[in-house]
Parts: C-alpha cells; sequence; structure tokens
C-alpha cells in the first residue's frame, strides 16, 4: 500500500565499488552487501531535487550499501534493495517527515545542492553548514521512461524494518566509467572517507520528471 | 574453419568462423592431428592420473620443458587448463594478510584465485595505471598484481611499461596472463612481454594451449624457485587429473610448428589490419582493439541477439557479448581473427557483418 508520492524534477543514484570489509561494518548484522566481484561491494549515492511532497519541495543526499532484496515467491521482484546509513536533506520538515515515517537516519542538519546539468553531463554539488559535501557527476546515454521496484532496509533501534519503492520517470543508465565523485570533510562524509571507496561510478543512473512512491514499512 | 551447430550437430562448413581462438590455425593442421593420433596409439585416451603420482609421462615433461626453452625462462609447469594455471598459482603463492591487485577486466580464474587466496583483493580500473598506484600504496606485506596480455573482450593491452615501474616502487610481484597474446605478440610470438621488452621485468608468465595452439591446459614459466614451489602448492594442478597425453601430444607438435613457422604470426598480423581496416573503413565501431580480438559495439543489449542471428543466418559466427558479462550498453560482437581464413572469406565475413549492422544503424 503506498503511502507517500514525491514528484522530482532530477535523480541521481550513482554506484561505487568500496571495500566489502567497510561494507560490513556499516551494515546491521542481519545484512549482507552485495559484491560485484571478490572482496568490493557497492556504495549508492544518491541526490535527488524533489518539487512536490507533503513536506514541500527538498533535497536529499543519501548515501547507501546495496543488499539483496528478499524475494518473494509471488508478485513483483525488486530491482535492488539498499541500507541507507547517512543522509540529509535542505529542510528540517523533509527530515521530520522522512524519519518519522521510514526511520531514514538523517544528519540534522541543512544542506544546500545544485544539479547543473551541460553538455548531456549532471553534475550535483552538495553543502551543509558552509562546507563542501561531495561534488559528483554522472552522464547520459539513451533516455526512456522506466520503473524501478526497489527495497529499503532500515533500523529503528533493533527493530528490523524494510519498505519497497518505486522510482519512476524518464531514466538513462550506463557503466561506461565517466562519471566521478569527490568527498570532502565533512560529518556526512567522515566514516567514508576513512574508507576504501571509488572515485568513479561503474554505474550511473539519471532519472528526471518521475515520482517515488513509498509503501508501508514492515517489520521482519 | 569449421563451425558446430548446436542444433543440428552438424559441422558447418559454410559459415565463416570469427568465434574460435584458433588465431594461428593449428587446431587443424595435418601434422598436428597425425601426432594426436600416433600418441592416441600409444597412450590410449587420457593420463589416467594426477600429475604428482602417475599421470605425468615423458610428453608432459618434455611439454613443460619445451614451454620453458620458448619462453626463455627456467622452468615451466604445465596445468590441466588456463583457469586451473590462474587459481592454482594465485591461491599457491598468496596467503591471508597478502595483496593481491588485478585490472578491472582481469579474467574470472584470476577472481576465483584471488577468492581462494584469502589475501586482500582490490582491482584496478581498467589500464590506468594511477589507479593502480593507489591499490598499492600503504600496503605493507607480500604484494602480487595481476594483468592481462591482451584482455578478451576488448582487445587492447597493458601498458607494460609503467606498470612494471609502479610495482617496482611499491615491491610488488608481476604476473601476466598472456593466454590472448602468447605465441601473437613478440617477434618470436613470447608475448607482450616480448613486444614491449619486459620480458625479465614480470615474475610470472602464464599462458594458456587452448588458444594459439588449438589445444587445451595452461602453464606458468618463471624462476625454478616459483615452479618447485607451485609443483607441490598448486591444488588445481595437484588435485586434477593430468592432460591427456594425446592432447600433449599435439600441443608439442602446434607448440613446434608455432616457433618454426614465423609466417603464421606474420599471416596472423596481416588479416587483423586487413579487417581492423575494413570494419574501420565502413565505420564499424571497433573500440581500441589493437589486436587479433575485435570488439564490435553494438551497444543495443536488447537487439544483439537479433543482430547476432541475422549475421548467422547470413553466414558468419561470431559471439555476442552482453550483460553482465560487460557493463550495461556495453554489449558487443567479440570477433577473433586467425592466421588460417584466407582474404576470400575475410573479405566476405566483413561484407556480411557491414550490411547486417548498417541495416541497424550501427555503422557510425
Amino acid at each position: 500500500m503506498s503511502v507517500d508520492t514525491y514528484d522530482f524534477h532530477t535523480g541521481v543514484t550513482a554506484f561505487f565499488e568500496m571495500a566489502t570489509p567497510d561494507a560490513r561494518a556499516i551494515l546491521p548484522a542481519h545484512l549482507e552487501p552485495i559484491e560485484v566481484r571478490h572482496q568490493r561491494s557497492v556504495l549508492a549515492v544518491m541526490a535527488f531535487l524533489f518539487e512536490k511532497s507533503e513536506a514541500g519541495p527538498f533535497t536529499e543526499l543519501m548515501f547507501s550499501v546495496v543488499v539483496p532484496p528478499v524475494v518473494r515467491k509471488w508478485g513483483k521482484h525488486a530491482k535492488g534493495g539498499f541500507y541507507p546509513f547517512l543522509g540529509a536533506t535542505s529542510s528540517e520538515e523533509s527530515r521530520r517527515q522522512r524519519s518519522e515515517r521510514f526511520h531514514f537516519p538523517y544528519l540534522d542538519q541543512n544542506i544546500d545542492a545544485q544539479f547543473i546539468e551541460r553538455n548531456g553531463t549532471l553534475r550535483v554539488r552538495a553543502w551543509g553548514g558552509g562546507k563542501p559535501i561531495v561534488d559528483m557527476s554522472v552522464t547520459q546515454e539513451a533516455w526512456e521512461p522506466t520503473s524501478h521496484l526497489l527495497q529499503g532496509f532500515m533500523m529503528n533501534g533493533k527493530q528490523r524494518l524494510r519498505t519497497t519503492l518505486q522510482i519512476s520517470g524518464e531514466y538513462t543508465v550506463h557503466e561506461n566509467e565517466r562519471g566521478s565523485m569527490e568527498l570532502f570533510p565533512h560529518p556526512l562524509t567522515q566514516s567514508l572517507l576513512q574508507r576504501e571507496v571509488a572515485a568513479y561510478p561503474f554505474r550511473e543512473h539519471w532519472f528526471k520528471h518521475g515520482t517515488e512512491v513509498f509503501h508501508s514499512l514492515e517489520a521482519f | 574453419m569449421t563451425v558446430e551447430d548446436t542444433k543440428t550437430h552438424e559441422l558447418r562448413r559454410d559459415l565463416i568462423n570469427f568465434a574460435s581462438y584458433n588465431y594461428l590455425g593449428l587446431s587443424y593442421r595435418p601434422e598436428v592431428k597425425e601426432a594426436i593420433k600416433e600418441a592416441a596409439e600409444i597412450y590410449g585416451g587420457g593420463a589416467s592420473g594426477s600429475p604428482i603420482l602417475s599421470g605425468n609421462t615423458a610428453l608432459h615433461t618434455r611439454l613443460a620443458e619445451e614451454v620453458a626453452s620458448f619462453k626463455q625462462k627456467e622452468a615451466a609447469l604445465v596445468f590441466p587448463t588456463g583457469y586451473s594455471a590462474n587459481i592454482g598459482t594465485i591461491s599457491g603463492l598468496m596467503r591471508s594478510g597478502d595483496l593481491v591487485v588485478a585490472d578491472q577486466f582481469a579474467h574470472a580464474s584470476i577472481v576465483d584465485g584471488m577468492v581462494l587466496s584469502k589475501a586482500t583483493s582490490r582491482f584496478f580500473r581498467h589500464n590506468r595505471v594511477d589507479d593502480l598506484d593507489r591499490k598499492l600504496r600503504g600496503f605493507e606485506g607480500k604484494k602480487l598484481v595481476v594483468i592481462e596480455g591482451v584482455y578478451s573482450m576488448d582487445g587492447d593491452l597493458p601498458p607494460l611499461a609503467d606498470i612494471v615501474e609502479v610495482c617496482r616502487e611499491h615491491g610488488a610481484r608481476l604476473m601476466i596472463d598472456e593466454a590472448h597474446s602468447a605465441f601473437v605478440f613478440g617477434e618470436n610470438g613470447r608475448g607482450v612481454v616480448e613486444h614491449f621488452g619486459f620480458e625479465d621485468e614480470v615474475d610470472i608468465h602464464l599462458g594458456t594451449f587452448s588458444k594459439s595452439l588449438g589445444g587445451q591446459g595452461g602453464y606458468i614459466a618463471g624462476s625454478s624457485r616459483l615452479v618447485n614451489y607451485l609443483r607441490g602448492f598448486s591444488r588445481s594442478r595437484f588435485f586434477s587429473c593430468a592432460l591427456s597425453p594425446v592432447v600433449v601430444a599435439g600441443l608439442l607438435k602446434a607448440l613446434e610448428l608455432a616457433r618454426n613457422e614465423p609466417e603464421l604470426r606474420r599471416r596472423l598480423w596481416r588479416n587483423v589490419e586487413f579487417m581492423q581496416n575494413r570494419l574501420r573503413n565502413a565505420g564499424v565501431p571497433v573500440g581500441d582493439s589493437t589486436s587479433q580480438v575485435i570488439p564490435i559495439m553494438v551497444r543495443d543489449d536488447a537487439r544483439i541477439f537479433q543482430i547476432g542471428e541475422e549475421i548467422f543466418r547470413e553466414g558468419v559466427f561470431i559471439n555476442p557479448v552482453k550483460y553482465p558479462a560487460v557493463g550495461k550498453h556495453k554489449s558487443r560482437f567479440r570477433m577473433s581473427i586467425s592466421a588460417a581464413h584466407t582474404e576470400e572469406e575475410l573479405d566476405k565475413g566483413a561484407e556480411i557483418i557491414i550490411q547486417v549492422l548498417e541495416r541497424y544503424g550501427i555503422c557510425q
């Protein structure tokens, strides 16, 4: 059952290789990281520019470890699973709303972000507390409409939670390794800067003019 | 070159085969076939034993010696497959607490060797020496870097001089898998190490017999200490049945021909040049290949098999490759050129491929 819909103008999910021991250190014991190759797990960096939501327009930056989705016998299978471990938004209202409903682990600080599109490249620059957080770019291939069914795994104390989300919109994806990411010292990136994270994404997702629909949170 | 139709199990002599690793055409040579027949009369079908027990014949010993002589190394060790050569060598040499760094496009057998070794595994961005340097930096302990001579999906070569330098700086050993480059590159066919002039700077030379020699098996060549150590510690060899003497006899003959007939390599390179030019002039995107492995970049994951079927129907056998074997939107045909191709076959094959690709708007 859908509980929340967020309309976005632009969204990026870029996937970076990270050391599996580092991914394991972030994940709770019941979740396993997906490996793209031996000892290389996946860090997903998501940046979305939401235009319309219950909490008004806002920007969100979220760092997640990619995990296998739970596959049920019947019904549509999720394309991927995410364990978001640290994020931030541009408004207190959006953080309050999404934390209450989905237990997203937000840093309690407003961030600002620029989404700059030029010559088939989207550059996302984010700041918080006057300090740069991340400078990331992704590039385009062919555009097509898509709808991705995904799962998010969260914790509320010791309670294990799961939600299903659907991201729909215009979409381009490739693995041509043309993007990049620079992380800057900031409370949001502190744990990542001490870890072994690739400086370029091996897969780049770029969405435009779409919706993110969240389903009810389940304990499991 | 002959192709078996997988649907009818009949040999299709009408197809032009660009999907074979038989780069020097040695698999079909009458001398090789004759050597195989003679060995079958003497030895029967198989080795019937592990190489450390009863499986090693005089032929096996001779093959190892011939490989060492060909590679100009102190010693060589023969494995039942190229796959087992990689997993046996890497897992035999490296242990938990060591570091193995491989190119991100390294073959699955290299990756599996890293897994088995339990060493810390890292991958550097394809052919990016700056990234290799980063991955080696700050690690104290035993380090091994693994690269390939020719990368099998892209047909490109490693920047060997720079890699050798970075390995030296970090005190890392260097291993090269010349599965697709041995017997093809270098004036004497000793691979890209000979081509670039770094035969002594590379510590472990690995190759296969299943590509240019048209048979089966793998080998490593290097110092006697290395080979002796691996004789006891490469479990994939130790606990496998030795290569069939029939195969070994064919390999000895094929190796002899590869060494004595440099014109085979010259013909192969003429064929490569012909096909590269033919395809490039027609606007076929062939990537950065500088070898006999030519990727034809289709980049259309949805239609690659359909295009491949059409090319097959028109008389060319070529391998379609798509995600996850390669990245998303990096689907391609992998074309392998052989010295055994005639100019007529190359021309006709190229014409068919170009015509089909033009119909799909692939040519630029």
